[in-house]
């Protein structure tokens, strides 16, 4: 005989977990195994609901004096009565349902749009992105060294970073197989090697505008909100292959661990300010351009502005006696 | 140069050696037994007593100066009272072991003496020589080294050292810590000096006997003064002193020297010692040329504080091997490397604080930055590092560091401003 229609059972989310066909009514719903479809939710009665069609066809799900009642899916009011069409969602104990004729209209199917996300998921973006990332890495380890430079050397240099990175994407894929089934390496590949090229890129950009306007104290800014953007980038990136999360979620989980990791930081830093030293903390980038590209103070300028390093001397002096 | 101070640590470790015990020949006047004998009870040992733990914690020596008992030593011996009245005092303990507590009249911080107050009444005191004495003349300095007992060197007065932020005798003779404030003496007992400080090797200074005479005559009346407006004369002495070695340092007759492409700054004054050096090594592929100038004095403020230290460092980076990336890493490094103060702590000093600006100068461009910190306990005194570095070459730069310490901060302005303008480009 063919199915009349179905009993969804769907998860929290609202997917499909589990579907029941309906060959004739009425249908009773309930745990005990004489039921059409059996519930394993110990809030469910025996014999909970029964579904019947009237002569006009109209679908009526009853209570069949259960404990804990029977809901509409959206509502709190426990019903004696509800009148299904297909599409309904009801709730009994901690169990979504919902009933589907089966010519149930159907949504439009969906044009692949995960297609651009997967070609970032491919291994070829994870293998073309690594070896930028390794070249840009051996640049840095070649620049970055004052003393005669051996290939040996910056090879070494690099691998550190390379196999920190494959180790962060390896345990990412682990969790991504626990969680999701799918190990999606090159992806987490991918978002690693896209994130340690954003803060590199966002470094040098500190650095030249720290070097241009000292007054701006821009390596600070970057170091703080930008790795923390970066930071969240990374986590979402991650999480997007690695769990079920969707995108607000994924999004809130991505700002609240980089809140936290830049607060911290931010607190310790704050911390460390405050303690006493000896040390003269200050940021002296010096770049080879010709002078002329360099807007600069005049000795005037230079020398007036330090009145306000005397005020904040005698703010700290101030502060000190307070103490004694 | 080291201050003639003995602290309690260096007692411990002095204290197992022997004193040999005095000779009782007879004795011939004049000799050096005779003055010893005929002098010694007018020097007294000093000692500033931790109360707390009633345990003493620096020692010296001190000497009657005038029949009503007043005292004459270093400041330096007596400084911690001067800086922390409520923790410290004073013991003055005689040739026959009496202890007698003392109050302090009076200091000059600038020439490094106090006088000192007890309220015994001295059997005698020691007079002052008025006239010249020539270079020489036989010496003869009385005081307790290490705390090993009152004892008596001989030595050679070598004239008088002008060139020095403030006026010394050079004393040809072996000064030790714990002999500060104590006399040194002419064949016919009349102070000449006072021992101050000693850079080893028979190499020693005494403050001149005539400044004690003028901090006597200040003191000579008024009471003891609150030990916070001692302080306040610490910081105003200071204060007022450096005009005399500041004024014109930098400015337009100071000698230069040439580091190609760079003409610079070099010995100010005659109490700066310069010293220059290169590395050159062939593992490296850039050259390091330094020149540094250095004042060999300073004005002892606290244990962890001197005014007076100036310092300036040129560093010459180049290379004609390394590519301008590289060469700035290197560059850049130097610039922002060795940035910590060798002493403070947060009772007497703040933290730094710094800025950092891209200056034109005249003569070029600079990227210059200027730290300080304040002293909390004399906030006119300031310690300053001025760092510049030469922008616009790609395979040459220099890095020059001037270090300023207990001075204003008007002076801190003036010498920052003074200093970046003497760095010069060859033409």
């Amino acid at each position: 005989m063919a199915a009349l229609g179905y009993i969804e059972i769907l998860d929290g989310k609202g997917g499909v977990s589990e579907r029941i066909a309906v060959d004739g009514f009425p249908v009773t719903i309930g745990r005990a195994y004489g039921n059409q479809v059996i519930l394993a939710d110990p809030f469910v009665c025996p014999l909970h609901l029964k579904i019947t069609q009237d002569e006009q066809g109209l679908l009526l799900a009853s209570d069949l004096e259960s404990v804990n009642g029977v809901y509409p899916a959206l509502g709190n009011e426990r019903v004696a009565q509800l009148e299904l069409q297909s599409g309904s969602q009801f709730r009994i104990g901690h169990t979504l349902l919902r009933y589907v004729s089966v010519d149930h209209l159907l949504a439009p199917t969906l044009v692949d749009g995960a297609v651009k996300v997967s070609r970032l998921a491919s291994p070829y973006a994870a293998v073309i992105l690594g070896a930028i990332l390794v070249l840009l890495l051996c640049l840095d380890a070649y620049l970055s060294s004052v003393e005669r430079v051996t290939v040996a050397k910056i090879i070494g240099e690099t691998w550190i970073t390379v196999s920190m990175l494959a180790t962060w994407a390896g345990m990412w894929a682990l969790a991504s197989r626990i969680v999701v089934s799918r190990f999606n390496f090159a992806r987490h590949v991918t978002i690693a090697c896209l994130a340690l090229l954003t803060i590199s890129a966002l470094g040098v950009f500190a650095e030249w505008s720290e070097f241009f306007l000292p007054r701006v104290p821009m390596l600070w800014i970057a170091g703080v909100f930008g790795y923390g953007l970066v930071l969240a980038g990374l986590i979402y990136g991650h999480l997007g292959s690695a769990s079920p999360l969707r995108r607000r979620s994924r999004l809130w989980t991505a700002a609240a661990i980089s809140l936290v990791v830049v607060g911290t930081s931010a607190i310790s830093d704050f911390a460390a300010r405050s303690k006493f030293s000896t040390i003269m903390e200050y940021t002296g980038v010096l770049k080879p351009i010709d002078a002329a590209w360099v807007p600069a103070t005049s000795v005037e300028e230079f020398v007036a502005s330090s009145e306000k390093l005397k005020k904040d001397l005698d703010g700290l002096t101030k502060k000190a006696k307070a103490l004694q | 140069m080291n201050r003639l101070l003995a602290t309690s640590a260096l007692i411990f470790s002095w204290c197992a050696m022997l004193i040999t015990p005095a000779s009782h020949a007879q004795l011939v006047p004049g000799t050096t037994p005779e003055i010893f004998k005929q002098f010694s009870e007018h020097v007294v040992k000093i000692e500033v007593v931790e109360t707390g733990s009633a345990a003493k914690a620096s020692t010296g020596t001190g000497f009657f100066a005038d029949a009503t008992g007043r005292i004459v030593t270093n400041y330096h011996v007596i400084s911690k009272l001067v800086h922390s009245p409520e923790r410290y005092r004073i013991d003055v303990i005689d040739v026959a072991g009496g202890t007698t507590a003392a109050t302090v009249l009076g200091v000059d911080a600038v020439y490094d003496l106090a006088i000192l107050r007890t309220a015994r009444q001295p059997k005698g005191h020691l007079v002052f020589e008025s006239k010249p004495v020539a270079q020489g003349t036989r010496l003869y300095s009385l005081g307790h080294p290490r705390d090993l007992g009152l004892s008596i060197v001989e030595g050679t007065h070598n004239g008088l050292l002008k060139h020095t932020l403030y006026p010394k005798v050079h004393f040809t003779g072996s000064l030790n810590p714990g002999m500060s404030g104590g006399p040194t003496l002419t064949q016919a007992g009349n102070v000449v000096g006072i021992n101050v400080a000693t850079e080893g090797n028979q190499i020693s200074f005494l403050v001149p006997a005539e400044r004690a005479m003028v901090l006597l005559e200040k003191t000579a009346k008024g009471g003891t003064p609150p030990a916070a407006s001692l302080l306040a004369d610490v910081g105003r002495q200071i204060y007022d002193n450096q005009s005399r070695y500041l004024a014109g340092m930098f400015a337009a007759k100071t000698p230069r020297v040439i580091l190609v492409p760079y003409d610079l700054p070099t010995r100010p004054t005659e109490f700066f010692r310069c010293w220059a050096d290169a590395l050159r090594r062939k593992d490296l592929p850039y050259v390091s040329v330094t020149h540094d100038c250095s004042t060999d004095d300073y004005i002892f403020v606290s244990s962890e504080q001197s005014s007076g230290i100036v310092r300036f460092y040129h560093q010459l980076l180049s290379t004609t091997e390394l590519n301008p990336a590289r060469f700035f890493t290197l560059y850049s490094g130097q610039f922002q490397g060795g940035n910590a103060a060798m002493f403070g702590n947060e009772e007497e000093v703040t933290p730094f604080r710094c800025q950092t600006r891209n200056i034109a100068t005249a003569h070029g461009k600079l990227k210059g930055v200027l730290c300080a910190r304040q002293y909390v306990k004399l906030p006119a005194l300031y310690d300053a590092v001025f760092r510049v570095a030469t922008l616009g070459s790609r395979n040459a730069g220099l890095v020059s560091t001037l270090s300023l310490s207990g001075v204003s901060f008007d002076n801190v302005q003036a010498l920052s401003r003074r200093y970046m303008e003497s760095i010069k480009w060859q033409h």
